[in-house]
């Protein structure tokens, strides 16, 4: 179970090494960030790559741009604890910062990166769904030039996103948070550290001038689809309204209705039905109450 | 395979080993080396009997290819104690002192992963200390005497007493 397959490592000093052997090797190679999901991956044989290519260490590829008034950018393997102890990215979105927190445990965290926890496309990763709440677009990186996509467009599925050979996911884009506005986040699983995810979930809301009225909110939900779920429902109850007992009952049912999570070693579909209606209830009055605050 | 010779930096020495590039750090740490107080217990990254501390940070050897760490700064559990003496590092008399130790496998890595928050908190809260070691896992449920046993160290070295 702990032997790896047989691979040729290369380990590029800038990106456009990187990118050079990216586009050369095409789907013979897998690249290495953090390892935290990929070596498992290769131990238990559900891949079994030929070359890997070790991009962990590439100064480049690494840090966080937070600019005044001008969101943030974040590189891909900048790692979960750098972004969870990163007291500027904290000040603009804690969401962010606290479900970084909540990943793994202390080494995962030191290991793991950003730009892997989204290209591992797992459904129950913790950074892709504040990520999209926050309106985060992620830029793929290739020979040919960069491209930029929404956080959603990028994962499709378990495991499956839109990365094509030749390409590696280069940085987060985040935008500034608007006036009146707070996003938080919250999760649920069995014990607090090394879990995977029974239900993880951000809410952004953003008030009028009135700092009462909700003027636009995002729902994302993670571990209850094949993606993190945006819900459609959510914005049609709140928008327009100020938030009550009877809206936010609602917005847990409509979360409720939209999931599809799946019965599992870690939760059945029932219990995360449960949770859906409760993180989604919480959530909601956190982030209105924050967003009065803001 | 064919091996290459990389040169590993391990706890102030440089060691000079053939590897693969399969072979993972907790291997290499062990059975090349012969540094066996790094333990290798669930080889997914979950237990943390694996830890050791590169480039100032708690890691998973299980997790970690040997060839990916040429350059770092690896430190196990046999280079915390006095190099001239061999006398334990204060840290890990406040084990024994406290009875923190019962099977002793998962006892490096706790040590270590508490060492790396140390070194850049000196004085952590009970819940930092927790956050930072909630990827050591202890089946004879002794965390209350490791936390004991941290917290009696960090008090007795803020008042210089160690």
């Amino acid at each position: 179970m702990n032997i790896l397959n047989n691979f040729e490592y290369f380990k590029p000093k800038t990106k456009s090494e990187a990118l050079e052997l990216v586009k050369n090797l095409g789907d013979k190679a897998k690249i290495l960030a953090g390892g935290t999901d990929l070596i498992i991956m290769m131990k238990e044989k559900m891949i079994k790559p030929e070359a890997i290519i070790d991009i962990g260490d590439i100064d480049e590829l690494k840090g966080i741009e937070c600019k005044e008034g001008c969101g943030a950018e974040i590189k891909a393997c900048t790692t979960i604890e750098y972004i969870e102890s990163s007291s500027e990215l904290a000040k603009k979105y804690p969401a962010l910062t606290f479900a970084a927190s909540q990943l793994g445990s202390k080494q995962v965290r030191v290991m793991a990166t950003i730009g892997g926890n989204s290209c591992h496309s797992s459904p129950a990763a913790e950074t892709p769904t504040p990520l999209s709440a926050l309106g985060a677009k992620v830029v793929i990186s290739s020979l040919e030039g960069d491209r930029e996509l929404p956080i959603e467009g990028f994962i499709h599925g378990n495991r499956k996103n839109d990365l094509k050979p030749g390409e590696i996911l280069s940085k987060f884009i985040l935008p500034e948070p608007v006036k009146n506005s707070a996003c938080r986040y919250g999760n649920i699983g069995l014990r607090n550290a090394m879990e995977i995810d029974a239900v993880n979930m951000a809410v952004n809301i953003e008030l009028d001038e009135d700092k009462a009225t909700i003027k636009n909110v995002k729902l994302v939900m993670g571990s209850v689809a094949i993606k993190p779920l945006v819900s459609e429902k959510v914005p049609t109850i709140l928008n327009g309204r100020k938030l009550n007992d009877e809206l936010v009952t609602k917005v847990g049912e409509a979360a409720q209705s939209e999931a599809k999570p799946i019965s599992d070693v870690r939760a059945s579909a029932e219990y995360r039905t449960d949770v859906i209606g409760a993180l989604a209830r919480r959530l909601v009055k956190e982030s209105y109450e924050a967003a009065r605050e803001a | 395979m064919e091996k290459q010779i990389i040169k590993l930096d391990i706890n102030n020495q440089i060691h000079e080993v053939a590897v693969t590039p399969m072979d993972l750090l907790v291997d290499v740490i062990r059975k090349q080396i012969g540094l066996t107080g790094t333990k290798k217990g669930c080889g997914q990254g979950d237990c943390g009997a694996c830890t050791v501390i590169i480039d100032g940070k708690a890691q998973l050897g299980c997790l970690k290819l040997a060839i990916a760490c040429e350059g770092k700064k690896i430190t196990t559990i046999e280079g915390i104690a006095n190099p001239e003496t061999g006398e334990l590092h204060p840290l890990q008399q406040s084990f024994l002192d406290h009875g923190a130790v019962q099977c002793g496998f998962c006892t490096p890595g706790m040590i270590l992963s508490t060492k790396a928050l140390l070194d850049s908190n000196p004085n952590p809260t009970e819940n930092e200390i927790k956050h930072a070691l909630e990827g050591n896992t202890c089946r004879c449920t002794g965390y209350i005497l490791i936390l004991e046993a941290i917290e009696s160290y960090v008090k007795a070295q803020s008042e210089g007493e160690v």
